[in-house]
């Protein structure tokens, strides 16, 4: 398994049956993908509803049914259509309980980076709606690979990147470990089987200490 | 009584030229106003300042032909990567995207617009957006107030010359329904331009729309177009999608 389905399918485990979700662009869409049997979510899409269902056929797609990435849903029973100005006011207000978010960094203060990387003297591509989700969000999770492509580790003591949200990070989960952000700092909970707190340390630019509980991730 | 907004597409385009500020429907190539847009293309309408959510989607939605032309010299909207076409225009200098708007306030600050408000107070993107040198062609920074121990910008109201929404069915008054996700906030677009053209996939007899189902009045709406047909709408949709490998061709699926 790819380290892109390992983050989302661990993500998956992080949700709590019965609340409102909304899944980001890319490893977080993914999760829905991994959703424990038993595990009712109702999923949110910014661009306007609630309680949308999994891609459909090629036959079955109806082109006014998609995602926030564009990627076609279906609407099952208990739907529900609102314009996007309600939709990101939903995010705003409150009224979604959890979100899991890609990123290109994250911090120890759980200050969370997504939106923008230089190019051409630029900042680059654009926010959508991630902005909202951090500002009134409660619970964000944050789904990343621990290390870029060039082997610098993408926890960060502190990122220098521009923030989509400062401090509104509670889980981070890599390829390679889960973390708890608590007032008192990051705290690892989780290592990828065979690992151990050791190897997460010489991979992590981020301080962290050890949670009790520590164990390996579930794969 | 003789109201009839019904009209042909290219009476209802020749509103918009050359340097025209549009509002268009949209997100990430779904809810696109199809054939108004292969008209500015056609035409070559370009100079255009194009106040729209995102720029549409990599590979085929026809609203990066827009961009892959040249024809947008200005976008206010929430994201400048939704598309390759966009993204090299806006990375080369060719076209401007003064700041990013956070979807929520983008979709506040037209619906201000729509219904004749100043503008609106966001405590989103509060110390992150106004941060100094983040967005360099911004002429004047961004405007920060407190009220009631909270710090929120100044956001003006959004407001186009014209604006182009995509509905699903429309009267001859004007009345536009939508359908699932491409709802969008198409009726905030409509009501925040001083002409607006909705495009359709069916135009139907007044009444066969029910009134709790016009989510677009028709005193927003100016001019009707017929665009594709729901059912080429589906079929162009599907083929994109297949393109993107986001859906498999219908040749696997039948296999499978």
């Amino acid at each position: 398994m790819d380290a892109r389905h390992i983050i989302a399918r661990r993500c998956a485990l992080e949700l709590r049956d019965g609340e409102v979700v909304n899944l980001g662009i890319g490893i977080p869409t993914l999760a829905g993908n991994y959703l424990p049997p038993g595990l009712s979510v109702i999923l949110h899409t910014e661009n306007g509803a609630f309680g949308y269902g999994p891609k459909p056929s090629t036959l079955g797609a109806d082109s006014d049914m998609s995602n926030a990435s564009g990627e076609p849903i279906t609407m099952p029973p208990g739907a529900a259509i609102m314009d996007l100005a309600t939709s990101l006011g939903a995010a705003r207000n409150g009224y979604i309980s959890t979100t899991v978010l890609g990123g290109l960094e994250v911090d120890q203060e759980g200050t969370l980076a997504n939106w923008a990387s230089r190019r051409n003297g630029r900042w680059w591509p654009g926010i959508g709606g991630a902005m909202d989700l951090c500002y009134g969000v409660p619970r964000v999770i944050a789904a990343l690979q621990h290390i870029d492509k060039h082997g610098h580790s993408k926890v960060r003591k502190r990122t220098e990147l521009p923030p989509t949200g400062r401090r509104c990070v509670k889980v981070i989960v890599t390829d390679k470990a889960v973390f708890d952000v608590t007032p008192g700092g990051l705290v690892l909970r989780e290592a990828y089987p065979g690992l151990a707190v050791e190897d997460i340390r010489a991979i992590t630019e981020a301080d962290f200490t050890v949670a009790d509980n520590f164990g390996p991730m579930p794969v | 009584m003789s109201i009839n907004k019904v009209m042909s597409l290219d009476d209802a385009m020749a509103r918009v030229t050359p340097g025209t500020r549009l509002m268009m429907g949209e997100f990430v190539g779904h809810g696109e106003p199809a054939a108004c847009i292969e008209w500015l293309i056609a035409h070559n309408v370009g100079d255009l300042t194009l106040i729209t959510n995102t720029p549409g989607l990599r590979g085929a939605s026809p609203m990066v032909g827009l961009f892959g032309a040249g024809l947008v010299r200005e976008l206010i909207g929430t994201h400048g990567g939704t598309s390759a076409e966009a993204s090299d225009a806006y990375l080369s200098g060719k076209m401007k995207i003064a700041q990013f708007f956070p979807m929520g306030t983008w979709a506040e600050k037209v619906r201000a617009g729509g219904v004749g408000l100043g503008g609106v107070l966001v405590p989103v993107g509060v110390g992150i957006l106004d941060a100094e040198g983040l967005f360099p062609d911004l002429g004047t920074p961004k405007r920060t107030i407190e009220l009631n121990g909270q710090s929120y910008f100044v956001e003006e109201a959004l407001r186009a010359e014209v604006s182009i929404i995509k509905g699903w069915r429309a009267d001859r008054l004007g009345n536009i329904e939508f359908r699932y996700t491409s709802t969008q906030n198409q009726r905030d677009l409509a009501m925040a331009g001083r002409y607006t053209i909705a495009e359709v996939n069916e135009i139907v007899e007044v009444g066969d729309i029910p009134p709790e189902r016009v989510g677009c009045p028709g005193p927003f709406v100016n001019a009707v177009v017929q665009g594709y047909s729901l059912a080429e709408q589906h079929a162009r949709g599907r083929e994109l999608m297949i393109k993107l490998g986001r859906l498999p061709p219908l040749s696997d699926e039948e296999d499978s």
